[in-house]
């Protein structure tokens, strides 16, 4: 086991290895010139070579990337080229906003899918099974902003119960539970799916097992026989999927953050890719990443500890 | 569902499932309507569509000479539903089939070659998910990528460690590999086997996954261009419209709710038709 979890954790060290020399290939290596792009069409020669010595764009490709490799190490990000702050200082700011989203999204999205998928996964092929699932496939086939827009368009406009967005909030200053409920509804909706479906397929083939029917024979109140038998069977094989499903969430907010004007990451994000702010995108490119492993990183541990044979290594 | 054997009792009552069967028709019949209007729209819309050139009066309601108003950019609303759905559907088929077309060899490939190959070449496509995908196009964006080329290639990059692991998997089933090992006994070449004949075994799934990842290219390709970072501004697409449109959503909520609701119906529909699909499979 614990040489298990080791060779895991060397796997995540090499996966961000991996990515930092994706992120920095991805931004600096592909062809084309990023000092004429970030400055646009009207900047003189001038202005685009100092620009490149900026950020360092003149130097030979292997000395650019050992020495942001190196910054990468003092958890040194660089410098925005639009407010010449540096890049972690913003990150800090903006990161409780989404970690605030992504915490209230998973509060709502877990009982509910394991509801969900309970209720559907005890009537197999029943029409409340079916409409579960085509309702939960549906809403998470919709790209969020179009859905994000209906909503708004409901709620905000037509009704008025909701605000449509939160512009103008800094941080956590400012935000109300109201401006969270579209975010989150959306967020929620997008990924409750899987998790449902997960939790569904797992109590089906628990809740027909050779053991629970055995239990029921046995005259175990069915209360009992599903919270405390069919319930754990079908939760433990989604452990997999709910990391897959934070990820998402976390990765989600771009475009959720965007719609709303939540000053989090994912809008921290599209506004330097708008801005074309190379060294915030490369920071946010970062830490996106660093997210997605550490969190395949802990859900693969878990659910080695919960089902040793879950993990082949 | 199958029992293994034992005489489980039926899990629902047989007037339950019969009513469960009327609700999957009603929900393929759903599935087909939601996607034949949006798919229409796209390959029939731009034969019959007004113009759609800029710079009539903006925001125009209804009328005889704008059947269903302008946008901001004083563009006709009906001609840019009936054009906007072509890019779509275009490059989510480009991207997919580019995707599919060298995911596949790779895929057989490794599962042909043993385990050293395999753990190498999952082990660099599995890094390649930790970038989420709208990510990935975004960087492009912000680094000047984003003709049509890059956005198909980005969208197809993507996919592959998914389309990757499918093939491999389904290559490596017991059933294909018992009924290929005659074959290698009698002495035809490795590629025949483990490429040819394993392909078109593989073939059928690799297609059901394909459709299952029609609305998640979708909605990455839309999501892009909302963003700003897909498509030019000057094509005509239902998401860059939805984007151009966004400040007019109090004023005339129709013009970015009607191309927003085709995109939704895409998805929507396609995903209907799939989950059909994959019962039946099942």
């Amino acid at each position: 086991m614990t040489t298990r979890a080791g060779v895991r954790i060397g796997i995540a060290l090499l996966q961000l290895v991996a990515v930092s020399v994706g992120v920095f290939v991805l931004t600096t290596f592909l062809p084309g010139d990023t000092a004429e792009v970030v400055l646009g069409p009207l900047a003189t020669v001038d202005q685009i070579d100092t620009l490149r010595a900026q950020l360092g764009l003149d130097r030979p490709v292997r000395e650019r990337f050992l020495d942001w490799a190196g910054g990468l190490l003092h958890g040194d990000l660089g410098t925005s080229l639009a407010t010449g702050r540096p890049v972690v200082d913003d990150m800090g700011d903006r990161l409780s906003v989404t970690v605030l989203l992504a915490v209230l999204a998973v509060v709502v999205l877990v009982p509910l899918a394991v509801a969900l998928g309970c209720y559907g996964g005890r009537r197999p092929g029943s029409p409340a099974d079916r409409i579960i699932t085509a309702t939960s496939t549906v809403a998470q086939a919709v790209p969020d902003f179009a859905l994000g827009l209906l909503l708004v368009a409901l709620f905000a406009l037509q009704l008025g119960w909701l605000p449509a967005t939160a512009a103008g909030t800094v941080g956590l200053t400012g935000l109300t539970v109201a401006m969270l409920v579209l975010p989150v509804a959306i967020l929620v909706s997008n990924q409750l799916s899987r998790l449902a479906r997960q939790v569904r397929i797992g109590v089906v083939e628990t809740d027909t097992a050779e053991h629970v029917v055995h239990l029921r024979r046995l005259g175990l109140a069915e209360r009992t026989v599903v919270l405390r038998h069919v319930l754990p069977g079908g939760v433990v094989p989604s452990v997999q999927q709910f990391a897959r499903t934070v990820d998402g969430l976390l990765g989600g907010v771009i475009v959720v953050e965007a719609l709303f004007a939540l000053p989090g990451i994912g809008s921290g994000f599209v506004q330097a890719v708008q801005t074309r702010d190379l060294p915030v995108v490369q920071g946010y490119a970062l830490l996106f990443a660093l997210t997605t492993v550490v969190v395949n990183l802990v859900a693969d541990l878990v659910s080695a500890k919960l089902v040793p044979q879950a993990v082949r290594l | 569902m199958t029992a293994l054997g034992t005489q489980a009792p039926p899990v629902v009552p047989r007037r339950a499932r019969r009513r469960g069967t009327v609700t999957r028709r009603t929900l393929r019949a759903l599935g087909i309507v939601l996607l034949a209007i949006p798919l229409l729209a796209a390959v029939v819309g731009p034969f019959l569509a007004p113009s759609t050139a800029a710079g009539g009066i903006p925001l125009q309601g209804p009328g005889s000479e704008h059947l269903l108003g302008t946008d901001v950019l004083g563009r006709d609303l009906l001609g840019l539903l009936l054009r906007g759905g072509t890019t779509v559907v275009t490059l989510t088929a480009a991207a997919l089939l580019l995707a599919y077309l060298v995911a596949m060899p790779i895929g057989l490939v490794v599962a042909a070659r043993g385990r050293i190959v395999e753990t190498i070449t999952i082990g660099l496509l599995d890094v390649l998910l930790a970038l989420p995908s709208l990510l990935v196009l975004m960087v492009l964006a912000a680094t000047g990528r984003r003709s049509v080329v890059w956005l198909v290639l980005a969208v197809a990059f993507v996919q592959l460690p998914h389309v990757v692991r499918l093939v491999r998997g389904a290559a490596a089933a017991p059933a294909c590999v018992a009924a290929l090992e005659t074959m290698t006994m009698t002495g035809e070449p490795w590629w025949r086997v483990r490429i040819v004949e394993t392909g078109r075994r593989v073939l059928p799934p690799t297609i059901v996954d394909a459709t299952t990842r029609v609305s998640g290219v979708v909605g990455l390709l839309s999501s892009a261009n909302f963003l700003g970072a897909g498509l030019d501004p000057l094509v005509v697409d239902w998401a860059v419209v939805v984007d151009q449109n966004m400040t007019a959503l109090f004023l005339r909520p129709s013009v970015v709710l009607l191309p927003a609701g085709l995109l939704v119906a895409l998805c929507a529909g396609t995903n209907l038709l799939v989950d059909d699909l994959l019962e039946r499979r099942s």
